[in-house]
């Protein structure tokens, strides 16, 4: 076993006075994110969200059987064209409608090797709906989630 | 990423401050029994959410715990002689009863009433299992005893260590609900380490390493559920139990004892890791306390003041030969030092405005927002915590396996309730 001593020993390099020595510079750039809601309610949510200041993430709702996206303008988009450089994904549901898009945008992000996140935002009644849609797609679930835990995820991984 | 005011009000828990009045709601870890293993022992000096304080037995066997330092000059009563009901100043003989009442003033005269106008601060004092709780809140706020199964089974069925980690409390908190990280650093310990070896669970772990999780939130906290694929059409869960502020346990494996930690802040730098093992239908065997008194599972191997032996003094043994030959990730051995280590690396208080949270981390992310919410609630608005309720503290880990198409909290049921004399579930 080896004990390192000196400037490299942890006894010394854990302090608070050696953090303040870790260089500093600016973090790279945002997250690219995509927010996806999946039905009526989920929209509002989302929108809601979108109204804030991000750094890349974009906003839309799914509509059946997902190879389009509508943008908050009400714009219909390609499905392939707006993940492209995405590298997180996250669905926001309020019951289970839209499994068909959720199928497809699930699909698609597996095949891109992009990290798939859902928030399930609605009462014990529609969970089981809601969940069943996203547990085959979404990497990480939060259930129930709150109204602001989009913006919470969001915030918390600089998107 | 957290703005510096949040992360200052997550990580200071000293008087005043709304996190510090969060955790003054509920009653917390301060000591083991053996810590105060008889009548009239010596006393010992506790540090807890930033306050200094002293702890002892008297001669009937009455925990008390208070201020530190004697009222008349400020002398530590660690110095003092634990004799005959109370706890006595060695300078000038001042003594103190366990509610921090000074019974003798020996300077003043016989009859005088001086001493009752004397009395330093104190807190209730409990034992519960292996563990003295100290409540440090508002008397009338005073929740229930502790209730927490590991607490609550029959004598030699439960087995409690503590050692210090010399971090905030907020860095060991939140690997004890970081699922993910089980893969990589701990993933050398599921074959060797005897509190966790022989498991069907083990091979799921090995043989799925990009679980999913699912982050549930219910009323004591949250429940965080890590899948990984299992036989056709099933998949393996370990379900994590977070309880309001600083509870966690860990999934059991097979019938090894359940085990889980409470992260107690000693100042804002610091914090007691109190890791417990139990089982809820049987007694511990003698090789499993051996293994744990020797530092094995979650426990560590510490010294005669409960700092582990492995720490940043000594790199924490690092062992790169262990580490080339597959036996640790990480090259500390020890599951509770491979965590130790990594934490107090981060420095006493990380900055987290310099962090890249990635979405599996969401368990970190809602725990937070609980815990922010949770402690402004209260300096807002008086709201009451949750956690603090023994229906919060009857809870269990679980690890199940479960048909595809089941979601994880119908399909464990009731098995995340602890209930006297009935078995864990467990794969």
């Amino acid at each position: 076993m080896s004990v390192l001593a000196g400037v490299s020993a942890c006894s010394r390099a854990a302090t608070a006075e050696e953090a303040a020595f870790r260089i500093d510079y600016p973090l790279a750039a945002a997250r690219n994110t995509r927010v996806i809601a999946l039905d009526p309610e989920a929209e509002r949510i989302v929108r809601s969200a979108s109204e804030l200041t991000w750094g890349q993430a974009r906003f839309y709702t799914a509509v059946d059987p997902g190879l389009d996206l509508v943008t908050m303008a009400g714009e219909r988009v390609p499905l392939a064209g707006e993940i492209a450089e995405s590298n997180t994904v996250v669905l926001v549901a309020t019951e289970g409608s839209n499994a068909e898009a959720v199928a497809t945008i699930g699909a698609a992000c597996k095949v891109r090797g992009i990290m798939t996140a859902g928030l399930v935002v609605t009462d014990a009644q529609h969970i089981h709906d809601a969940l069943a849609v996203l547990r085959p797609y979404a990497r990480i679930l939060l259930v129930p989630a709150e109204e602001d835990d989009l913006v919470e995820l969001l915030r918390a991984t600089r998107a | 990423m957290l703005r510096t005011e949040i992360n200052e009000l997550l990580t200071q828990t000293g008087p005043g401050t709304p996190m510090g009045e969060l955790f003054r709601r509920y009653w917390q870890p301060v000591l083991l029994a053996e810590e105060l293993p008889a009548n009239d022992c010596p006393p010992v000096r506790v540090k807890i959410l930033s306050e200094r304080l002293i702890a002892f037995r008297d001669s009937e066997g009455r925990y008390g715990l208070m201020d530190e330092f004697c009222a008349h000059r400020g002398i530590s009563l660690w110095f003092g002689r634990n004799e005959q009901g109370g706890l006595r100043c060695p300078y000038h003989g001042w003594k103190y009863d366990v509610t921090g009442q000074c019974i003798e003033v020996p300077s003043e005269p016989e009859t005088s009433n001086f001493c009752a106008n004397v009395k330093l601060r104190s807190y209730p004092l409990v034992k519960r299992g292996d563990v003295l709780w100290a409540y440090l809140g508002d008397p009338a706020k005073q929740p229930e005893l502790p209730e927490w199964e590991f607490v609550t089974v029959p004598e030699g069925q439960a087995f409690t260590s503590k050692r210090l980690q010399e971090c905030n409390w907020l860095q060991a908190l939140e690997g004890g609900i970081d699922s993910s990280h089980v893969t990589f650093l701990h993933s050398g310990n599921l074959d060797s380490d005897p509190l966790f070896k022989g498991s069907k669970g083990n091979a799921y772990n090995k043989g799925d390493l990009k679980p999913f999780f699912e982050v549930v939130d219910y009323e004591g906290g949250l429940l965080i559920g890590a899948r990984r694929n299992a036989e056709e059409g099933h998949y393996y869960w370990r379900v994590t139990p977070w309880v309001l502020p600083n509870f966690t346990m860990v999934p059991p494996r097979g019938d090894h004892p359940v085990h889980g930690h409470f992260w107690v802040p000693i100042d804002d730098e610091n914090c007691w890791a109190y890791s417990f093992d139990y089982h809820p239908t049987r007694q511990l065997t003698e090789d499993e306390v051996a293994a744990m008194r020797a530092g094995k599972g979650v426990h560590s191997a510490n010294d005669a003041s409960y700092r582990p032996l492995a720490n940043k003094d000594n790199d924490y043994l690092m062992d790169r030969e262990a580490q080339r030959r597959g036996e640790t990730y990480s090259g500390i051995h020890g599951i509770a030092l491979q965590d130790a280590s990594l934490q107090e690396s981060m420095g006493p208080i990380v900055d987290r405005t310099k962090e890249r949270l990635v979405a599996t981390d969401a368990g970190i992310i809602k725990a937070r927002q609980k815990l922010r919410k949770a402690a402004l609630a209260l300096a807002e608005n008086g709201t009451e915590p949750v956690g603090n309720r023994p229906q919060d503290q009857h809870v269990r880990s679980v690890a199940v396996v479960l048909p595809a198409d089941q979601s994880f909290v119908e399909g464990i049921g009731e098995a995340m309730i602890a209930k006297p004399g009935v078995p864990q579930t467990t794969v």
